[in-house]
């Protein structure tokens, strides 16, 4: 038993159920919780993340990318860039993991109901939006028109390819990829223009509609005044904010933009409350 | 009639609590520095000066262990600390600004979740508090709140009287059974007069002002006037009683090893750098400012309280002469 009742630094187990290669330096792994009780109790909400740890190189924060609709495992998605991310990515299908969480806000899905949805993400940012995406999928009767903007630097750096190919042949799906000028080769069958510029011309109508976006700062500082000029108000822009991070717990004290905590208060934010922030992210 | 004991009978309370078993925590000399350090006999106690480092290691170690691991045929577990070890500890001698930082720091360790680690040693720790009749030019107690004699923090209190000794005052119910358990050495006695307490020469601050003007100006040229020498040590924050970051790490091997708590510092350039290489706060005025911030305006945005007891450590320690003091005092004109 490793359920940590009063160590509440203390990780749950959990087994590499599967390993995907994204591109070549971000992978996924699927995780499935040793315990049994854990794996009935554990509950999170998309837009929440955790903290996972390889023994003996320590822990780093990534959202839970999968959707709380798939029962039965957890999904994280991870570049490998550092010490802790590298050691990740040397364990194996059936190695164990460390895994603390759920942590932080979430999206608001019930306010999503009803509405119609535009995800902006670039790059590695897919995986946070992603959760919400499937979340939204297995009830797609709850929600309106659902546009996807992804784009990013080279056809290799996009993750989850063979989930884009899925959207791309659905009917209730509206996906948009697009890859930076020159990162696209002979058979790409998307589009080709940095994601601000590409999000512009595919112009989703902002009635009734709620943008959700994630991408590195330099997207989303370009992406902001073109969802303004589309019309989107500040509070119908959903963004999640991405600090370094240890405890999780509200704590150790290193992820906070001014006295908003991104562990407690966040992950996820509305361009209204990130605007009211000090720039410091 | 007030209790008092003698210098002698002090040591022997150290003694009799040594011998029953009690981690007793006190100012002791090593080498060229007084510091807080476990004693091992009574007469190692000097109360002579300030500690060099504040006593949060009582409650809040450098470094402590979290938890260890072992993969044994290929199956990982991981064990709990055992919490329930933690000897129950006297902390003996506590500067009035010492003293005082638990009750900032409770608050940070116990809102939502519980850090058992902290709470645990503050449950088993009794804090003997000591007015401070020693100050120096860089203490400001008074300005941020307490004074040379604040109680707050302590469960028995000690203040120094003239020809050697002191007035014992019990605060807390921790305080009592403590005074109670040992009345033997205590006396009563009607006529004590108690040593001149320290007067900080920062007297007093206005923190409401100095937090408004915070509120205000987060953009600032000021940040880089006050913190463009600031060399990132961290001294500063590893000196402070209230200084709480900490950063996980682990140690050991894949096979074996333990997860650590240690402390951190925002003013360390890693401290908030993402593994992309972004860093929010990318120059030592950024984090500078955050360490203001933290103290005078963040802490008090969330748990209405300065997370600073003006020991001035921060002050004696800084290898390039920042005075956090003089900062708060400009801050407070502006």
């Amino acid at each position: 038993m490793c359920i940590p009742d009063k160590n509440i630094y203390k990780p749950y187990l959990a087994t590499i159920e599967n390993i995907i290669d994204e591109t070549p330096d971000v992978r996924t792994f699927r995780l499935v919780f040793q315990d049994e009780a854990v794996r009935d109790s554990f509950s999170f909400r998309s837009g929440q993340f955790a903290e996972y740890s390889a023994f003996g190189y320590g822990e780093s924060t990534f959202c839970i990318a999968s959707s709380p609709t798939r029962k039965g495992y957890i999904e994280c998605c991870f570049r490998s860039v550092g010490r802790v991310t590298e050691a990740l990515r040397r364990l194996e299908i059936g190695d164990t993991l460390g895994v603390r969480g759920p942590y932080g806000n979430s999206f608001p899905i019930e306010a999503l109901y009803g509405r119609n949805l535009v995800f902006v993400a670039g790059g590695i940012a897919l995986p946070p939006l992603r959760t919400l995406i499937w979340n939204c999928l297995d009830q797609r009767d709850k929600f309106g028109e659902i546009t996807i903007v992804y784009g990013a630097r080279t056809e290799d750096d996009l993750v989850y390819k063979h989930e884009l190919k899925e959207w791309q042949e659905r009917s209730d799906v509206n996906l948009v990829k697009t890859v930076d000028p020159g990162g696209n080769s002979d058979t790409w069958d998307g589009r080709v223009g940095f994601v601000p510029t590409i999000l512009e011309e595919a112009a989703p109508k902002s009635d009734n509609c709620v943008a959700l976006v994630c991408g590195p700062p330099i997207m989303i500082k370009f992406t902001l005044p073109v969802l303004e000029k589309l019309g989107f108000s500040d509070e119908n822009i959903i963004t999640t904010l991405e600090n370094r991070m240890k405890c999780g717990l509200g704590k150790c004290g290193r992820c906070n933009v001014g006295n908003v905590y991104v562990c407690k208060d966040g992950p996820v934010f509305t361009a209204k409350q990130v605007k009211e922030m000090p720039q410091e992210f | 009639m007030p209790k008092t004991i003698t210098n002698q009978n002090l040591q022997l309370l150290i003694d009799t609590l040594l011998q029953a078993g009690t981690r007793v925590v006190g100012p002791k000399r090593a080498d060229t520095m007084v510091l807080y350090a476990p004693l091992t006999t009574g007469e190692e106690l000097d109360l002579t000066e300030l500690p060099r480092r504040s006593a949060k290691e009582t409650f809040f170690p450098l470094c402590e262990e979290i938890l260890s691991y072992e993969k044994k045929d290929g199956k990982t577990c991981v064990t709990d600390v055992d919490l329930g070890k933690l000897p129950e500890t006297v902390l003996i001698g506590a500067r009035p600004c010492d003293s005082a930082a638990p009750g900032i720091l409770d608050a940070v360790f116990s809102w939502d979740y519980n850090d058992e680690f902290y709470l645990e040693r503050r449950k088993k720790t009794v804090i003997v508090g000591l007015a401070c009749t020693r100050g120096d030019d860089a203490c400001f107690c008074t300005a941020v709140g307490y004074a040379p004699d604040t109680k707050q923090g302590s469960d028995l209190f000690l203040t120094p009287v003239e020809g050697g000794g002191f007035v014992a005052e019990a605060v807390t119910d921790k305080g009592t059974t403590l005074l109670a358990k040992h009345a033997g050495l205590f006396q009563d006695q009607a006529a004590v007069s108690p040593l001149p307490l320290a007067q900080p020469q920062l007297a007093t601050l206005d923190l409401a002002r100095i937090k408004e003007w915070l509120d205000h100006n987060f953009e600032s040229d000021f940040w880089k006037e006050i913190a463009v020498r600031c060399v990132g040590c961290g001294a500063c924050a590893f000196i402070c009683p209230a200084c709480h970051c900490f950063d996980i790490n682990d140690e050991g091997t894949e096979g074996k090893g333990c997860r650590r708590k240690h402390w951190d510092a925002c003013g360390f350039a890693k401290f908030t750098n993402h593994a992309s290489g972004h860093n929010p706060r990318d120059v030592q005025p950024q984090r500078y400012r955050n360490r203001i911030m933290h103290k005078f305006k963040y802490y008090d945005d969330k748990f209405g309280k300065t997370l600073c007891t003006g020991c001035g450590r921060c002050i004696r320690a800084c290898p390039v002469g920042i005075d956090i003091a003089a900062i708060i005092e400009e801050i407070g004109k502006k």
